[in-house]
C-alpha cells in the first residue's frame, strides 16, 4: 500500500470516529433548535443548559474510567441522594458551616465509595451486583434518615451562590466542573494510570501479569466515584436550594447513557472522556431544545433511547469498514500475483 | 449439598425471619393478609423466573418494568371492550414482541444487553408517558378477579404463578433447552462448538422474558380497579435482586429457580415484617440493600475459600 492511500484511510478513520460523528450530531441538534426554538441559542439559555447538566456531567465523567476498566457503578445516583441529606443534616442539625459540612460530606462520599471498592476488590464480586446492593442501601438510608418527608431548605445565600449565581459571568458551578473535567481527562488520556485502566478493561489477568496493581486501581476509581457523587450532591443542593431523599434518582442511568453514547465500550478497554462530554451535551441540548421547540418532555427521553441504539450500532461501523478493507486486501495479491 | 450452598443459606435466612415473626409477631400469620401479600407478589414471581433465565444466559434485561407498564396499559385499554380470554393472549403476544426487539438487538446485532435494554427501557417508558399523559385506565368491574369472589381470585393467581414456577424449574432440570441455557451462559463459544445455537437461545430467552412479563401484567391488572401508566417502576431491580439473592450468578451459567423463589419470598416478607415488628417502614429499601449485599458477600467468601 502506498503512502497516499494510507493517509486517505487515516482521514477516513478520523471521520468515521465515534466522537466526530457525535460532534456532528451535537452541532446539528444545536442548529436545528436554534432555527426551530424560540430564544434557544442565547447566552442565557446556554448557561441554563450548563447549569442543569453539571451534576449528571460530573457523574458521567467519573463513570467513564470505571466503565473503561470493565466495571459499572449503579449507586452514584443513590449516593447523591444520601450525601445531599447528610449535608443538610450536618448543616441544620449538626450546626456546621456549609464549608465544613461540605468537607464532611466529601469524606462520607469517599467512605461510601470505599464500601463498593472493598466489596468489589477484596471479595472479587461483580460490580453490577455490588452497586445494585448499595444502590438500594444508600437510597434506603436516605429515606430512613428523613422518613421520606423531611426536606432541608433555607440554606444561606453564600452557599446558594454555587448553584444559582454567576461568577466572572459564567454559572458558578462551571469552573468547578471544568477543573474536574480537565483533571479526569488528563488522568485518563495522559497518564500511566489512565493507560492501566484500559489495560484492566481489555484483560484484567494480563494487566496483573504486567505488574499493574489491579485491585488498587479499581478501588481508587470507586472511591473517586463516591467523592464526586458527594460533590454533585452539594452542587445539586445549592442549585435547587433544598435537599430531599429522592435527590438524583435515575441519574446513574443518565450518566451511563452519556458515557455509552460517547463511545465508551460497556465491556471496557475502549473509550474517551471527551466522548462522554459530547454525550452529556447531546442529551442536555436535546432535553432543553425540545422544551424550547414546544415539544413534550417525553419526546426527549424517547429520542435519547433511540440515539443510544443508533450510537451502539454505528460504533460497529469502523469495525465493519476495517473488515471489508481487510477482505479486499486479502484478495488483491491474488489478482496481482504473476 | 455444597452445590446448593446459596439456595440453602437463603432458605435458612427465610426460615429465621419467619420464626422471628412467629415468636414476636404472630399476627403476621393471619390468613387473609398473608393471602393478599402472596397474590400481590405472584406477578413479580412470574417476571423473576424470566429474569433468572435471562441472567443465566449471561445477559440482563432492565427494560422489564417498562415492558410491564406497556402491556398493563394496552391490556387495560382492551379489557374495557374485549372479554378477558381474548385480552390475555394479546398481552402475552405484545410482551413477546417487545422481548423480541431486545432479543434481536442483543443476539442479532451482538450489542451489549445492559445498554440495549437501558435504551428500550427509556424509550418504552417515555413513549407511554407521552401517549397517556399520566392518565389512569379505569377498568370495568368484570375484570376484577376474573369475576370471581376475591379469595378465589387470589388463589387462582397464586396457583398460576406456582404452576409456572414448577413447570419452569422442571423444564430447566429435565429438558434439553434448560441444559442449553446453562451451557450458553457458562461459555457461549463452547456451546456453539457443541452444536448449540447460542444466538437463537439468547433470542428465545428474551422473547420468553417478554411473554412472561405480558402474563404478569395481566395478573397485575386484575387486582386493581385502575391501571397506573407508571406501574412496574423498579420491577427490574426487584427481580434482579430476587435472582441474585436466590443464587443466580450474574456471570451466567449457574442458578436455580427454587432459589429465586426463596429469594423473592425473603425480599417480599421484609415490608410486612417491619410493620408487624413495629419498625418504621422507611427502612425497607435499606434492609433490602443490606440483604443483597449480605447474600453476595456470603457467596464471595465461599468462592474465596474454594479458590484457596
Amino acid at each position: 500500500m502506498n503512502a497516499k492511500s494510507q493517509r486517505a484511510s487515516r482521514w477516513q478513520i478520523l471521520l468515521l470516529r465515534h466522537e466526530t460523528i457525535l460532534l456532528l450530531v451535537v452541532a446539528l441538534e444545536w442548529i436545528y433548535f436554534d432555527v426551530v426554538g424560540q430564544r434557544f441559542g442565547t447566552v442565557d439559555n446556554t448557561f441554563e443548559i450548563v447549569r442543569h447538566s453539571v451534576e449528571i456531567g460530573l457523574l458521567a465523567l467519573v463513570m467513564t474510567p470505571i466503565i473503561l476498566t470493565g466495571g459499572i457503578d449503579l449507586s452514584v445516583g443513590s449516593l447523591l441522594g444520601l450525601c445531599a441529606i447528610l449535608f443538610g443534616k450536618l448543616w441544620r442539625d449538626g450546626g456546621l458551616s456549609p464549608l465544613n459540612a461540605g468537607f464532611c460530606t466529601l469524606v462520607i462520599g469517599g467512605c461510601a465509595g470505599g464500601l463498593n471498592a472493598g466489596l468489589i476488590t477484596r471479595l472479587k464480586l461483580p460490580p453490577l451486583i455490588v452497586t445494585l446492593g448499595t444502590y438500594s442501601l444508600f437510597r434506603g438510608l436516605a429515606e430512613a434518615i428523613t422518613h421520606g418527608v423531611d426536606t432541608f431548605t433555607n440554606f444561606p445565600d453564600s452557599f446558594l451562590f454555587f448553584g444559582q449565581e454567576r461568577w466572572l459571568g459564567v454559572p458558578a458551578q462551571l469552573p468547578i466542573f471544568l477543573v474536574i473535567a480537565i483533571a479526569i481527562w488528563l488522568m485518563v488520556h495522559r497518564t500511566v494510570l489512565g493507560r492501566s485502566f484500559r489495560a484492566i478493561g481489555f484483560a484484567p489477568e494480563g494487566a496483573r501479569y504486567a505488574a499493574i496493581p489491579v485491585n488498587r486501581r479499581i478501588g481508587f476509581l470507586y472511591v473517586l466515584a463516591g467523592v464526586i457523587s458527594a460533590l454533585s450532591a452539594i452542587i445539586y443542593t445549592a442549585r435547587l436550594g433544598q435537599a430531599k431523599a429522592d435527590a438524583g434518582s435515575g441519574y446513574e442511568l443518565f450518566a451511563i447513557t452519556a458515557v455509552v453514547l460517547g463511545g465508551t465500550n460497556i465491556f471496557g478497554g475502549v473509550g474517551s472522556v471527551h466522548g462522554t462530554l459530547l454525550g452529556v451535551a447531546a442529551i442536555a441540548i436535546l432535553d432543553n431544545g425540545l422544551v424550547h421547540a414546544r415539544q413534550p418532555r417525553e419526546v426527549a427521553g424517547m429520542l435519547t433511547g433511540a440515539l443510544l441504539i443508533v450510537a451502539l450500532s454505528s460504533s460497529a461501523l469502523p469495525q465493519l469498514v476495517a473488515f471489508l478493507r481487510a477482505r479486499r486486501k486479502e484478495t488483491q495479491p491474488l489478482r496481482e500475483s504473476p | 449439598m455444597k452445590r446448593y450452598f446459596r439456595e440453602i443459606s437463603v432458605a435458612a435466612a427465610l426460615t429465621v425471619l419467619l420464626l422471628v415473626l412467629a415468636i414476636f409477631a404472630p399476627a403476621f400469620y393471619q390468613g387473609q393478609p398473608l393471602l393478599s401479600l402472596s397474590a400481590r407478589e405472584s406477578p413479580t414471581l412470574v417476571v423473576a423466573c424470566g429474569m433468572a433465565l435471562v441472567i443465566m444466559t449471561r445477559q440482563i434485561d432492565i427494560s422489564v418494568g417498562s415492558q410491564f407498564a406497556v402491556c398493563s396499559v394496552c391490556a387495560g385499554l382492551l379489557a374495557t371492550r374485549w372479554p378477558l380470554a381474548l385480552v390475555l393472549p394479546v398481552s402475552v403476544a405484545l410482551g413477546a414482541l417487545l422481548g423480541a426487539i431486545n432479543g434481536a438487538l442483543v443476539a442479532g446485532m451482538k450489542l451489549p444487553s445492559i445498554v440495549v435494554t437501558l435504551a428500550t427501557m427509556v424509550t418504552w417508558r417515555e413513549g407511554l408517558r407521552w401517549l397517556r399523559q399520566g392518565q389512569f385506565v379505569n377498568l370495568p368491574d368484570n375484570v376484577q378477579w376474573f369475576g370471581l369472589s376475591q379469595q378465589t381470585g387470589q388463589w387462582t393467581l397464586i396457583g398460576a404463578a406456582l404452576l409456572l414456577l414448577i413447570l419452569a424449574a422442571t423444564g430447566m432440570r429435565h429438558l434439553a433447552i434448560g441444559r442449553f441455557i446453562y451451557a450458553v451462559g457458562s461459555d457461549a463459544e463452547a456451546a456453539r462448538l457443541a452444536g448449540i445455537r447460542p444466538r437463537l437461545i439468547t433470542f428465545g430467552t428474551f422473547v420468553l422474558m417478554g411473554a412472561l412479563t405480558g402474563l404478569a401484567a395481566m395478573m397485575n391488572i386484575v387486582q386493581s380497579p385502575q391501571v397506573d401508566p407508571n406501574s412496574g417502576t423498579g420491577l427490574e431491580l426487584k427481580t434482579i435482586a430476587a435472582a441474585v439473592v436466590g443464587g443466580v450468578a450474574i456471570s451466567g451459567g449457574r442458578g436455580n429457580l427454587w432459589g429465586v423463589f426463596t429469594g423473592l419470598l425473603l425480599l417480599a416478607c421484609i415490608n410486612p415484617a417491619l410493620t408487624h415488628l413495629h419498625i418504621e417502614a422507611y427502612w425497607e429499601k435499606a434492609i433490602q440493600g443490606a440483604i443483597i449485599l449480605l447474600a453476595i458477600v456470603a457467596d464471595g467468601w465461599r468462592n474465596r475459600k474454594e479458590a484457596s
